[in-house]
């Protein structure tokens, strides 16, 4: 009886650990494997081991990776930026007290409640060229004609930054109420602290809210990063990674090659290649804060 | 001195004024237009100039979505994969959150650190490999697929939220239930578990929306059998005609019940879309 109740805490963690072992590790090393061969669904081809000539033919062959990559920094840190910029501007206005104010918050919230793919089809709808709301205000402000009206997510120029516009309009609301969240958490002592020194509002700003908002900062921004980088369905529903290649991301040319070309092997390699840049990301992001709070 | 002070003051209200006027037309306008276009008769959709204010409320939008189309169908799966999948979940986190929060041993902290980073693997990387799985024991467009897929999504998120609420908790009610001579287990169910009843809900909740909103997986792992709503919807527009009205009525009946719960959780919006890191205002 002892014994077993000693056992307690790790009969308590052995069904999370199996699951995760079965539904998450033995997938990923499954998938190692496929990498390593030339598998290809539907095609009777002879499966071979092929070592790492996948790796290589990403690498230095496939200039569709290079733009797709390319494209995901691009997206990751233009909508990381503007989010968070937006975010705390946002917060700092939201975190006086003013008449309206829950009611402000509550709207600015709506977006982040909206199922991804309602808000990649509603700003479709935005964009439309020919009846949709941008262009018919930007012509009756004359400031485009009818004739030749601007292609948002047609035009291989915008396209991708159609889709950032669309992704900071659910994700802005996320900074700004985490960032708010550890606005409210700071206390009001430095403060007045500060004021007693004769601190301006922009030193104050500077010396006592920045520092003090450093982990809520950085906790936002890095769940923000880790989830631009699986970018996939506003791409997916609003440009599918068009005209050309040129709103094309890492997960979505993934997708392409497994699920549209239905290269298993050559997709498994590439999904190897996107979790090798998140986890060097996350890590050296964390080892920078960690050091940071030294 | 006095006049720049009143300048600055000026200027200060004045940005922030501009600054939530962009806010709130950047973020209502196109929520607007969803709203307004579930109501508009066929032509306002196609109508140059567009349909500002729809002229009446026309329901047969929502009929059609709901019934001539997948909607009802979508919202059904949704409903039997996100609940299924939170009871699912929070069977198997809780103890592991109890265990980790409670009983320190060798390498409990690398533990909980793996189970959070399987929550940052990017979902691509997983669902190749799944797909193939799936596949080969003839799980592909089943129910049971995609709610064990998604528990492992939402494991690691559950498994932090509690363990961070349990560890909020006191010891002393479970230890002088032990004292009463409850096993480790009693204490758990009896005194642990009602004492964190609303966190429960609230993970609970977290865990249902992420498997309502969930895309990449259900596209990739399911088709005719099992449809919820991310797949629904995009279903709706490769037809002959985009049917705007359709999309905009079966979406905004999607949003609902994420907007109810949304209120319901705002105490612990913060805690849990950070998955604890910040314990939130």
């Amino acid at each position: 009886m002892r014994i077993k109740e000693k056992r307690i805490p790790i009969l308590f963690l052995l069904p999370c650990i199996v699951t995760l072992l079965a539904i998450t590790i033995f997938p990923l090393v499954y998938s190692l494997s496929i990498s390593l061969t030339n598998y290809e669904l539907g095609r009777p081809i002879e499966l071979r081991f092929v070592g790492l000539e996948n790796y290589w033919t990403i690498l230095f062959e496939d200039s569709r990776f290079l733009i797709a990559i390319a494209n995901t920094f691009i997206f990751v840190a233009s909508t990381i930026t503007i989010q968070f910029f937006f975010g705390l501007a946002l917060a700092l206005v939201l975190n006086r007290s003013f008449k309206g104010r829950s009611f402000i918050v509550a709207v600015v919230l709506l977006p982040m409640m909206i199922v991804p793919v309602a808000t990649g089809y509603i700003w479709w709808m935005l964009y439309d060229v020919s009846y949709g709301p941008f262009n018919y205000i930007l012509e009756a402000t004359r400031l485009t004609t009818h004739e030749a009206p601007i292609k948002w997510l047609a035009d291989p120029s915008l396209s991708l930054l159609g889709v950032i516009v669309t992704d900071c309009w659910q994700y802005t609301p996320f900074m700004m109420l985490v960032l708010l969240a550890g606005l409210q958490s700071i206390p009001v002592e430095p403060y007045e602290a500060a004021q007693i020194d004769g601190a301006g509002r922009w030193q104050t700003f500077r010396d006592v809210t920045l520092p003090l908002l450093r982990s809520a900062i950085a906790v936002a921004i890095l769940i923000r990063t880790i989830d631009a980088f699986k970018i996939f369905d506003l791409v997916y529903l609003m440009t599918y990674g068009g005209p050309g290649t040129s709103s094309e991301v890492a997960s979505f040319y993934t997708y392409l090659n497994g699920f549209r070309f239905f290269k298993m092997g050559y997709a498994s390699a590439l999904s190897y290649i996107i979790l090798l840049i998140v986890t060097l990301f996350t890590t050296i992001f964390l080892r920078f804060v960690r050091r940071g709070e030294r | 001195m006095k006049k720049t002070a009143l300048r600055r003051n000026l200027l200060e209200n004045a940005a922030v004024i501009i600054i939530l006027a962009v806010a709130l037309i950047f973020f209502i306008f196109p929520f607007y237009w969803l709203v307004s276009t579930s109501f508009k008769v066929y032509y306002e959709q196609f109508s140059y100039p567009p349909t500002f204010i729809p002229g009446q409320a026309f329901l047969t939008n929502y009929r059609i979505g709901l019934l001539d189309l997948w909607g009802i169908k979508g919202i059904t799966d949704s409903s039997i994969v996100a609940s299924s999948n939170t009871l699912l979940v929070l069977a198997i986190a809780t103890p592991t959150a109890y265990s980790l929060a409670r009983f320190k041993f060798k390498r409990s902290e690398s533990l909980a650190t793996w189970i959070l980073s399987c929550r940052m693997l990017p979902p691509i990387a997983v669902a190749i490999p799944l797909f193939l799985l799936w596949k080969m024991i003839g799980w592909l467009d089943t129910y049971q697929a995609l709610v064990l897929t998604y528990a492992a999504f939402n494991l690691p998120f559950a498994v932090w939220m509690m363990k961070g609420f349990f560890e909020d908790l006191p010891k002393d009610m479970e230890e002088s239930a032990m004292i009463d001579g409850c096993s480790t287990f009693t204490a758990f169910v009896r005194v642990a578990l009602p004492l964190t009843a609303p966190a429960l809900v609230a993970t609970a909740l977290f865990c249902f929306i992420f498997s309502w909103n969930e895309f990449l997986f259900a596209v990739v792992l399911t088709r005719w059998t099992v449809k919820t709503l991310p797949v629904v919807i995009p279903g709706l527009v490769y037809g002959h005609s985009i049917l705007w009205g359709a999309i905009c009525a079966v979406t905004l009946v999607g949003v609902l019940p994420e907007i109810l719960i949304a209120l319901f959780l705002q105490k612990y919006l913060v805690r849990g879309l950070t998955l604890g890191a910040i314990r939130g205002a």
